[in-house]
């Protein structure tokens, strides 16, 4: 008799936690609230990723081509869980889908429900959906990745870019006192491409600390040396308009000491990741802890960050805090073992 | 050592001496105060008056001051100076700043982070035009609460150089009326007059009612976010506070008028 294992979420660290279940020959269900499987870099088209610019699809597309080949693999598409109770060491789940509702008992449990982009429409000074040439870094990579790179406001190609990082993060006045990990590597990836493609788009970066840690520094370093990206030490306090349908970033050169206000043709916001409605829910539903950050709490962040408080459900990906796709894809393989070793154990 | 100090006038006469610093080669690169010189100075019975004694004194800082940051944390307006980490939010976010370039509340944070008085001796003059609109507050992402951290500023400068306080200080008096207007006539600030004061004084009305402007407008009135400033009424019993505030104006001026004279 072979395990069953509930997988809830079908990005990056659920399909592959999925993928890995299904070659161990585990019966993989996987609740995916959306009509496709890929979670965030699907949803919003992630085009290349860092950090060596491979095409997102050799990624993601390929789990979801394994996924959907994988045998052992019930995907409940536009899914959730509806009910969820535990029944001695196993556990007892409704997924309620369009085509009806269905129970089912489980050995273990993966929660990958992910991340959502912080909404800059909520930080009011970056006139976020006021101001058509203000966008934020998901809405470029979808516009890179429909090959559509131009102007909202007027359709033509710009000539002058400003990255704002933090947006989002690490700021107590929208409520977020972490850092997104990511949005420093994705902005100069985009301050990157964007100059390849577009060479006589200049890129400035606004920025408070570059945290492009590790060996994403050498994507940092890239931007500059070879790209000519300029970095600007400030961050901008308002985003208001200009002459000649420009958007004018406010804000103080810490370095130089003393206000500047600059007209760019677009403002691209560096927003973060938050836990989103999706982890209260999550944690409520399942009965497992939610941490201060408004994310899944493992129950020991160092030693098993892959584990709930709850024995036998485990987590996966960004549900538990900001993190890179490749760290979502190890915790989803981290998870699955440990998911498949709870369900062994409790035969 | 023997140092005898003397003033000219008792030294009875004396050789002519030179202006401070004047012989030293590119002078315009040490500032005043980096420049010590006695006029006249006697050292074990040999005069070193003037030039003889000249010294500049480091230019290089070689102490961080904890106690005055202690000093500033004590108080209750500057309580959070250790949560400051220099992002400039609050500059890039002031009304006053780019009418007076020199006021810059990151840069005085800083200063006063570091106990560097005699930076911040530099800026007496533009020490105290804080408007109070507390955007710098509501904005900055570690909660320093600038606008109050310029408070406890105004008062420490008080403190250390009453002298220079008294002499260099100067109030923009347009400011103060309209804020002085503002407070007693409607008990808040008004930002949207402090800001169309700051664009008008800076020539640049034309900027107010662009066409990117009038559809944010346009889009706030339509989703309900420009109402909720109408919304916004004068503080509970605001009459009395007035009353007070206005009695207490009236005796500070009076008191203000006996000082001078008047």
């Amino acid at each position: 008799m072979s395990e069953n294992i509930l997988v809830i979420g079908g990005g990056p660290a659920g399909l592959n936690a999925a993928v890995m279940l299904s070659e161990l020959g585990v019966n993989v269900a996987l609740v995916e609230r959306d009509s496709f499987l890929g979670g965030n870099p699907k949803k919003f088209k992630y085009k290349f990723l860092f950090p060596d610019m491979q095409p997102a699809d050799n990624v993601i597309g390929e789990l979801i081509k394994r996924a959907e080949s994988g045998g052992n693999i019930k995907v409940y598409y536009s899914s959730e869980v509806s009910d969820f109770k535990e029944n001695g060491k196993k556990f007892d789940a409704v997924i309620k889908s369009a085509s009806g509702s269905e129970t089912k008992t489980f050995d273990s449990v993966i929660v990958a429900t992910g991340f959502e982009h912080f909404d800059p429409a909520r930080d009011a000074k970056y006139s976020y959906q006021l101001f058509d040439d203000v966008i934020d870094i998901k809405d470029l990579e979808r516009m890179m990745g429909e090959n559509n790179f131009v102007r909202p406001s007027n359709g033509k190609p710009p000539k002058k870019v400003a990255f704002i990082l933090c947006v989002g993060s690490r700021d107590r006045h929208v409520g977020n006192q972490y850092c997104s990990r990511v949005c420093c590597t994705v902005s100069v990836k985009q301050a990157i491409e964007m100059r390849e493609h577009f060479p006589d788009c200049e890129a400035y970066i606004f920025y408070m600390d570059i945290r492009t840690y590790g060996f994403f520094e050498d994507l940092y370093w890239k931007a500059m040396e070879e790209h000519d990206v300029q970095i600007v030490k400030g961050r901008i306090a308002e985003i208001t308009s200009g002459p000649d349908n420009t958007v004018v970033c406010k804000g103080e050169d810490t370095l130089l000491r003393g206000p500047f206000e600059i007209p760019f043709d677009m403002v691209v916001l560096a927003s973060g990741m938050e836990g989103g409605p999706q982890s209260p829910e999550i944690s409520s539903k399942l009965g497992i802890e939610l941490d201060e950050h408004g994310f899944l709490k493992p129950e020991n962040v160092t030693l098993s960050p892959f584990k709930s408080n709850k024995p036998g459900v485990f987590l996966a990906g960004a549900c538990t805090g900001p993190k890179a796709i490749s760290d979502s894809i190890t915790e989803g393989a981290a998870a699955a073992m440990n998911a498949y070793t709870y369900a062994v154990k409790n035969r | 050592m023997a140092i005898e100090k003397h003033d000219k006038e008792n030294s009875g006469g004396g050789r002519p001496v030179a202006e401070k610093g004047e012989h030293i080669v590119a002078r315009h690169l040490i500032e005043d105060d980096n420049i010590k010189e006695e006029k006249n100075l006697v050292i074990d019975g040999v005069d070193v008056s003037g030039r003889w004694n000249t010294f500049i004194i480091s230019r290089v800082n070689s102490e961080f001051d904890r106690s005055f940051f202690e000093e500033i944390k004590k108080t209750v307006a500057g309580s959070r100076i250790n949560r400051c980490w220099q992002c400039g939010m609050c500059t890039a976010s002031c009304t006053v700043t780019p009418l007076y370039r020199r006021f810059n509340p990151r840069a005085f944070i800083y200063m006063m982070q570091l106990g560097n008085l005699k930076e911040l001796k530099k800026y007496i003059d533009v020490a105290w035009r804080c408007v109070g609109c507390y955007k710098c507050s509501q904005r900055c992402p570690k909660q320093v609460n600038p606008a109050e951290m310029m408070e406890a500023l105004a008062l420490v400068i008080k403190k250390y150089f009453p002298e220079e306080v008294k002499t260099k200080l100067k109030l923009d008096e347009e400011v103060k009326k309209i804020y002085e207007d503002m407070i007693i006539g409607h008990g808040r600030l008004d930002l949207a007059k402090l800001h169309t004061y700051a664009i008008q004084k800076s020539g640049r009305t034309k900027e107010l009612l662009g066409k990117i402007e009038r559809d944010a407008i346009f889009k706030m009135v339509k989703d309900g976010r420009a109402f909720s400033v109408l919304r916004l009424g004068k503080p509970h019993n605001w009459s009395s506070s007035k009353e007070a505030m206005e009695n207490y104006l009236r005796k500070l001026n009076t008191i203000e008028n006996t000082e001078a004279g008047v």
